[in-house]
């Protein structure tokens, strides 16, 4: 009972947010004039000139990455990117960037490295100059392959393969470099005087990093609970669209969020989200200070220290999810949406709602199609890649449909009736679906949509949807579907769906003449 | 057990609908165009406005003639679309078969804006001639042209001159 009063309070709230606050501006932090002072409590390895990297904790799983071959070598590639533009900042060759250096990035992105490269060989100006930051950059960057080899991992289940990314995530809290797993207010970080100076003066090499991060943050929910053999073929889809579109990007508002590319992993492993987000701030604060032509050398020195300060796990000790009492928009501000507490504070954010670039105002605790709210508990709905974005929805009906109202290529993956057995469906351009169940059936029984997590779902057997209609005799005339019929259904966008319409908070300024919503 | 379950179904339901009911009404189908990223003009009572591609399996809707042929580009099957016509549920069908496009005999197509603003009310499919002189006096159109459909597409795909 208590769910459904939340239920429909959380409908009311959400519905009641977006309308209130149509056509106003959104209150967002006010850029600083003034650079951030060194802290008093920064930690001794910061300014020690040891080269005293961690690696891999030991484990069979390890490089299990190169099981997917094509996303493996462009993972390796983020890192040579990232250590070509590093070198040409501290080496005075910024004005290279866009030109020379973008295109030897470029290069590589199309022709990526078979194995990691060592950061240190492409970039050791940087390195000599910023050893310190690039041991928290190695650090996070271990942590990114290893959640990755796990899941990537066969002959695991899902449980010990769930385990096992805890214990990773303990094993990297540990360590001094470790970034913290508590969300931040990502308003605030990119508040700085330098501030968002990279993305302006360098948009299309920003594009490739914000391109780097679509594609370290879209991964998880490709394999976050999918089996290994089903992994590859959802990377032809999203290998293809990060080459073809991500990462020429240039009209992103916001880096990409692990909330927003893989919802489903950010919320059960919150922590690791956020030291993501975090880690890929991180790296836009570098970008900005080393872009900042006003700035001495030293200056740049000591703003990098404050930035890396600013988001290890030292500094927030003792702190906790949620807390903000009196800190807002400040270091200290670990607001989240409240039901997604894999993401920091937004700007413009109100509660759930938030601005997704590309998509617009979007309520994270609602269907992305028929804005009812998330069914609890299982089943959990199903998400929607499509266009590069990813959206929770409440049932298959609904991300069927959004997929097939979205030109492209998509990749559905959906609870079925088995916890332990996720369906994947990836559609060709014309919305004809492949499924990695042979076999799968479809009850869909066309009604009110706030209840449509009852009547559209997925079997794995024929038997488990006659259990299912059996244990539901309301469903009993109702003909089960193969993939093929359940394919060629479309009911459109439901009358239920409300657009949230406020303006772009990145964009200040009248609404635009779009409402900015998808 | 089943009951309780039906009854918790229908307030989850009576909730949520009541919620919906207190929010101001919002059309039904909202959305972007793909093309023009502008919203969607919904269909009335008298008048039908969305277009409709068809292709397999999906259905994707633009804002207004000239989107959709502009953007046809991206889809390399065969199409289907429904563009709406002056009679409301009468679409003009429209299909690219092995990349030639056909239209019904007689139909005929006005494209005037010069704002994407007005883009679905001065890109728009007609049955016939008489029609769309019929829809330019009652809309006070000022210089429409009734284009052949091979017209239009080659309009359309010119380069733009608009402004945003």
């Amino acid at each position: 009972m208590k769910a459904i009063i939340f239920f429909g309070l959380t409908a009311m709230t959400a519905i009641g947010l977006a309308q209130d606050h149509s056509g106003h501006q959104m209150a967002g932090m006010k850029k600083q004039t003034e650079l951030p002072a060194m802290p008093t409590d920064i930690p001794g390895w910061l300014n020690a000139p040891g080269a005293d990297h961690l690696f891999y904790k030991a484990a069979r799983y390890n490089w299990a990455i190169n099981r997917i071959p094509k996303f493996a070598k462009d993972m390796y590639a983020t890192g040579v990117g990232h250590a070509m533009a590093y070198e040409a900042l501290v080496r005075g060759e910024a004005s290279t960037l866009e030109t020379k250096t973008f295109d030897k990035i470029n290069w590589v992105l199309k022709h990526p490295p078979a194995m990691p490269v060592d950061e240190g060989a492409i970039s050791p100006t940087f390195l000599r100059k910023y050893g310190y930051l690039e041991k928290v950059f190695d650090w996070a960057h271990t942590l990114h392959f290893q959640t990755i080899d796990v899941f990537a991992h066969p002959g695991w289940t899902d449980e010990q393969k769930e385990k096992e990314i805890e214990r990773l995530w303990e094993f990297y809290e540990a360590q001094p470099y470790a970034i913290t797993g508590l969300p931040m207010n990502m308003d605030y970080l990119d508040s700085f005087p330098y501030s968002m100076k990279f993305r302006t003066d360098y948009p299309k090499v920003n594009g490739l990093f914000w391109g780097y991060h679509w594609l370290q943050t879209v991964n998880y929910d490709m394999l976050y609970r999918v089996p290994v053999k089903d992994q590859a073929s959802q990377y032809e889809v999203l290998g293809a669209r990060y080459h073809e579109t991500e990462l020429y990007k240039t009209d992103r508002d916001f880096m990409p969020m692990m909330a927003e590319m893989s919802p489903r992993f950010a919320k059960r492993f919150p922590q690791i989200a956020n030291a993501f987000d975090n880690l890929h701030m991180l790296h836009d604060n570098v970008n900005d200070i080393l872009a900042q032509p006003q700035l001495t050398e030293a200056q740049k020195q000591e703003q990098v220290k404050i930035a890396i300060y600013r988001v290890l796990a030292t500094t927030h000790k003792g702190e906790t999810p949620g807390d903000s009492e009196g800190k807002e928009n400040t270091l200290h501000d670990h607001r989240h949406p409240p039901s997604m507490p894999g993401m920091g504070w937004m700007k413009g954010s109100e509660d759930d709602i938030m601005w997704m670039s590309g998509m617009g105002w979007m309520d994270m605790s609602a269907c992305s199609h028929c804005s009812i709210p998330m069914p609890e508990g299982n089943p959990w709905g199903a998400t929607v890649s499509a266009e590069g974005w990813t959206m929770m929805v409440r049932c298959l009906m609904c991300a069927r449909d959004m997929a097939g109202e979205t030109p492209g290529r998509a990749i559905i993956r959906a609870a079925t009736n088995d916890p332990n057995r996720l369906l994947v469906l990836i559609s060709d351009e014309e919305g004809n679906w492949t499924s990695n169940i042979e076999g799968i059936v479809f009850l869909e029984k066309f009604g009110e949509h706030p209840e449509c997590s009852g009547w559209s779902r997925a079997f794995t057997t024929l038997a488990a949807l006659e259990k299912y209609v059996a244990d539901n005799p309301e469903y009993k005339d109702t003909k089960p579907l193969t993939l093929a019929e359940w394919a060629a259904l479309n009911h459109a966008t439901p009358d239920t769906y409300r657009k949230i319409d406020k303006p772009n908070p990145y964009k200040p300024g009248p609404p635009p003449s779009n409402g900015g919503g998808r | 057990m089943n009951i309780i379950n039906s009854i918790s179904r229908s307030l989850a339901l009576f909730a949520v609908m009541g919620a919906l009911s207190l929010a101001p009404i919002a059309s039904a189908h909202e959305g972007d165009c793909p093309y023009c990223k502008l919203k969607l003009v919904q269909n009335t009572k008298e008048q039908d406005n969305e277009v409709v591609l068809k292709m397999g399996n999906k259905r994707i809707e633009y804002r207004c003639m000239y989107c959709v042929i502009k953007d046809q580009g991206r889809y390399k099957g065969d199409l289907v679309v429904y563009a709406p016509s002056e009679k409301v549920g009468e679409p003009v069908v429209l299909k690219r078969t092995g990349g030639k496009w056909t239209a019904p005999e007689g139909a005929v197509f006005l494209n005037i804006f010069n704002k994407h603003a007005d883009c679905a009310a001065l890109s728009r499919a007609f049955s016939s001639k008489a029609a769309l002189d019929a829809y330019v006096a009652k809309h006070k159109v000022e210089g429409a042209k009734a284009l052949t459909f091979a017209e239009f597409a080659d309009a359309v795909t010119k380069p733009a001159k608009l402004k945003p």
